[in-house]
């Protein structure tokens, strides 16, 4: 078998194992604040999420989502002496809310995921 | 774009498994050529054929690794601009950024310095080893070790010495085949596959230890190994490896013969290694998708007890009646969604969005209907294997049993995804941003491929040889795409559990391919075994798949 022949069969075989990939989270949320359908009291609020690896913090990305659906980019404050978290504040009315976050390992992986929380008035 | 991470995300892990591949054959011919094609070309007859053949295939896998690095690098930083609103320059100083531009520049300056004008200077060897080294480096900073909070160093070193062994064994597999495929004389066989034996060793020590080191790191307990999607990957690289091991072992003996035997022939150490590359490949993408799960020793909460799993794969009748499509949970919070909408007088909004990453909504109902799909896939598998037994055994007009697989991807097509057209309300297009769809197209093309082309080797429609490595090939290749296939389960234990009943069906998948590829290249009493082998392999992926459940 010529070599090109042969640099065909692999070219095939390494197209064709293409597609054994699983698209599951590889950097992944071990703490927040607020937790996962957790509650925060109503007014400015430091919001911090913490992961398993280090985080490229200024190439990641935090988004409030309002009960309506409306979102905004909420400013992530880069720290390096907290390299795996992404802290961020709001100033929040009492309602349901969503944390969207994006983070950037700094092995390359992008993840993703949602933080559902309550915001209620202040006692 | 905000839609398509997902998919971008599943995208990223193919391009990193295909730059695994080319990465290692790159260095492996390297490391072929430096230490194996190079030294001994005075001392073969064809020694200087089979150095230019090997430099050729080694400059191939280094355009393969600039291509595969670019596409992988550049869609990664596509997405990053696009989604957190970066400009270009700034998302290349990531460092996943600059690490692909370095493997990049390493595999473009490598082609000139395989070139034959520079290869007949002194110090080319070592030109080759640095860049190779440098590529190597570069690879290493984008595996988890960089991002650990600890131990960096000392992982980014076992990482390393991780894809040397890959390199130094399965990248160089192609170049050993190659070899053997060019010499004719039992000196040359006896000299290549002498020195690959000891190459092999050398990357196979390399592969243990680090794994060990790695799995202590990244593993850290035996309930990390069985309870965690990480572990189990693992756990499939080493049933892998441990073939891969066995392959090696039966090729020894082969080099052991040569040397006692002149005459002792070498096409089954050719088909060993063919299979190795094969598995090995696999193995590659298995890592590739490793690096998109989190290590077990992270996953402290949602492990799967071995009660659990005992519990789940208790014996139980198959399930082979189906819920109504009305009954399943994303129907029903559509019809809900539906009849709000109706009473506003509005449109209805969609009741799942492909590819928004939030997880659909799972009943019961569901869970029986994806029970009910297994199960009836099970009873396809297994009747196939039967009758493809039947038709070894000289049932001769059995031959038309490949057939069975159109009904297999027609069932699986239909009934895989119903909330996807032609049951459901998603459109067939728009769908290819949900993950898990795309994965079940993929599965019902490769069915539909492998069973075509088989029927027409086994019909005499299509008499060339190569037409019949298609199903083998393709087999193999759905074995590794069960291997890491994903469900989109909110549940994390549940996942998990599931993906411990694919990864048996996986290794049998893979198992069936290259057993039948060795009953078709190996002549003699090895490839009759295969030829017997094969069949049962799909026999037991149809018995697994019976024994399938969800809850």
């Amino acid at each position: 078998m010529s070599l090109r022949r042969h640099f065909g069969t692999f070219l095939v075989a390494a197209a064709c194992t293409v597609a054994s990939m699983s698209a599951s989270a590889h950097a992944i949320l071990v703490d927040s604040t607020p937790k996962p359908n957790g509650t925060l009291a109503a007014g400015h609020a430091d919001m911090a999420f913490k992961y398993n690896s280090k985080i490229d913090q200024h190439r990641s990305r935090i988004t409030l989502v309002k009960a309506d659906n409306s979102e905004t980019v909420l400013t992530i404050a880069t720290n390096s002496s907290k390299p795996n978290e992404l802290d961020t504040s709001a100033d929040l009315a009492p309602g349901t809310y969503t944390i969207r976050w994006q983070a950037l390992a700094l092995d390359g992986h992008i993840t993703r995921g949602d933080v559902p929380f309550t915001v209620v008035a202040k006692p | 774009m905000e839609l398509l991470v997902d998919i971008f995300g599943y995208l990223s892990i193919i391009l990193h498994g295909l730059t695994i591949v080319a990465q290692s054959m790159t260095l492996g011919g390297i490391l072929f050529l430096v230490f194996l094609a190079r030294p001994f070309a005075h001392m073969l007859e064809q020694g200087a054929d089979l150095e230019r053949r090997i430099t050729r295939l080694t400059i191939y896998s280094a355009i393969g690794l600039v291509i595969a690095e670019l596409a992988g690098v550049g869609l990664q930083v596509a997405v990053v601009m696009s989604t957190v609103d970066l400009g270009f320059f700034d998302v290349m100083q990531a460092p996943f950024a600059m690490a692909g531009t370095v493997k990049i520049l390493c595999a473009i300056l490598l082609i000139p310095c395989l070139s034959a004008r520079i290869a007949s200077r002194p110090l080319s060897a070592v030109l080759l080893l640095l860049l190779g080294a440098a590529e190597l480096t570069a690879a290493t900073f984008t595996t988890h070790a960089y991002a650990r909070l600890s131990d960096n160093v000392l992982l980014l070193l076992v990482e390393g010495l991780h894809q040397f062994g890959a390199a130094i064994w399965v990248g160089a597999i192609p170049c050993f085949v190659l070899a053997l495929g060019r010499l004719h004389d039992a000196n040359g066989w006896r000299l290549v596959g002498a020195r690959f034996s000891r190459m092999s060793m050398i990357g196979v020590t390399s592969i243990v230890i680090s794994g060990a080191v790695m799995s202590l790191y990244y593993i850290g307990s035996m309930q990390g190994f069985y309870g965690t999607a990480y572990g189990v990957m693992v756990g499939a690289k080493i049933a892998m490896f441990l073939a891969l091991l066995a392959l090696g072992a039966g090729n020894l003996m082969v080099t052991e013969r040569l040397r006692k035997n002149q005459d002792t022939s070498v096409i089954r150490l050719r088909r060993f290694a063919e299979v190795e590359i094969g598995i090995g490949f696999t193995i590659f993408f298995a890592a590739a998708s490793l690096t998109s799960v989190p290590p077990a020793v992270d996953l402290t909460t949602d492990r799967v007890t071995l009660h659990e799993i005992a519990v789940r794969n208790a014996p139980a009748w198959p399930r082979l009646t189906s819920p109504d499509h009305d009954q399943l949970a994303i129907s029903e919070m559509q019809s809900q969604l539906d009849k709000e909408a109706q009473q506003r007088g509005q449109v209805a909004a969609q009741a799942n969005v492909p590819g928004s990453g939030i997880l659909p909504p799972r009943n019961a109902d569901d869970i029986a209907w994806s029970e009910y799909n297994h199960h009836w896939a099970g009873i396809f598998v297994l009747l196939i294997g039967f009758l493809a037994l039947l038709n070894r055994a000289g049932v001769g007009w059995l031959k038309h049993w490949p057939l069975l697989f159109l009904l297999m991807a027609g069932f699986l097509l239909v009934r895989s995804d119903p909330e996807v057209w032609p049951m459901g309300s998603e459109g067939f297009w728009i769908a290819w941003r949900d993950v898990e769809v795309a994965q079940h197209r993929f599965f019902v093309a490769l069915i539909i491929l492998f069973g075509v082309f088989e029927w027409a080797v086994r019909t005499g429609h299509l008499r060339s040889p190569k037409a019949a490595l298609v199903f083998p090939l393709l087999v193999s290749v759905g074995g590794a795409m069960l291997l890491t296939h994903s469900h989109q389960i909110s549940n994390v234990k549940d996942q998990m559990l599931i993906e411990l009943t694919h990864t048996p069906l996986a290794l049998a998948g893979v198992a069936a391919g290259w057993a039948r590829w060795l009953e078709l290249r190996l002549p003699g009493r090895g490839g009759r075994i295969a030829g017997w082998v094969w069949p049962m392999c799909f026999m037991l992926v149809g018995v697994i798949l019976l024994w399938y459940r969800e809850a």
